[in-house]
């Protein structure tokens, strides 16, 4: 048995945690899923065995005040900070002055057939040529090839890719949040009963 | 909270160091506490007071603060 200091636990705890990381990072991208289910345990293995080697006091009262009170300041702020984003993401989605502007000019050639002029303008500014981003044109709308219906397609998905995601992003953080909340509220109600 | 802990260990000649390993916590938590910055539990200040040999009223001293003893807080 070899006793370690503290600042070595915590020094080997990280180490450990980075190489655990990165091991399950790599097999992951790489497909292969049974290196987590080994380095996971093993890394929680390993850095048991190194707190149960350590001569010092690791945590007392105090800490654990800190800790607590550390956590508590920490859910207020992730709470009302979370909100705001999530709110201020997912308004992209339903926003119109955030949304780009995309005009179509339907065009009857004098062959009889419609052509379209598709065109995206920066969001909130107005339709004109200083406001323009991109623009394409489907010459037979009523004959649409393969490879224009899916630039056709591609164009209106693009054009609010950058929202949808920003949404998402708000979803996500949102429901973290509920999941954040619900958890608290149950180690919360679980300790008034317990003390 | 006033306490003479400093005092109590400079007379048995105790580091800060073996006090903590003494009643079992930190070297932090007794800076902290002698300087006045973090008011132990009921628990600690009885383990402190009897590594001393003395009662608890001989270690801390509870002074009422200027708002008043409802205004007290550990923040």
């Amino acid at each position: 048995m070899i006793a370690m200091k503290r600042i070595t636990y915590l020094a080997y705890s990280l180490l450990v945690a980075c190489m655990v990381a990165a091991m399950t990072g790599w097999s992951m991208a790489a497909g292969n899923f049974l290196v987590p289910v080994i380095a996971i345990p093993l890394g929680i293995f390993v850095v048991y065995a190194c707190r149960a080697q350590v001569s010092e006091v690791i945590g007392d009262e105090r800490e654990n005040r800190i800790r607590s009170k550390a956590a508590l300041r920490t859910l207020e702020v992730i709470t009302i900070g979370g909100a705001i984003a999530a709110i201020i993401l997912y308004s992209y989605v339903v926003s119109v002055p955030l949304a780009p502007v995309i005009t179509g000019k339907l065009v009857i050639n004098d062959d009889g057939t419609q052509s379209m002029t598709i065109a995206e303008y920066k969001a909130g500014s107005m339709p004109g040529p200083e406001n323009l981003v991109r623009s394409t044109t489907i010459k037979n709308l009523n004959a649409m090839n393969d490879t224009e219906a899916i630039t056709y397609c591609t164009y209106v998905r693009e054009g609010f890719r950058e929202n949808e995601t920003k949404g998402l992003a708000g979803t996500v953080i949102g429901c973290g949040l509920a999941v954040l909340l619900a958890t608290f509220g149950a180690f919360y109600f679980y300790y008034n009963r317990k003390y | 909270m006033k306490n003479r802990i400093k005092v109590l260990r400079a007379e048995r000649d105790m580091t800060q160091e073996q006090l903590a390993e003494l009643v079992g916590v930190t070297r932090n938590t007794i800076i902290s506490i002698e300087k006045d910055k973090y008011c132990p539990s009921l628990k600690l200040g009885y383990r402190i007071a009897r590594i001393f040999g003395v009662g608890i009223d001989n270690v801390f001293t509870y002074e009422e603060d200027k708002d008043g003893p409802s205004a007290e807080s550990d923040e």
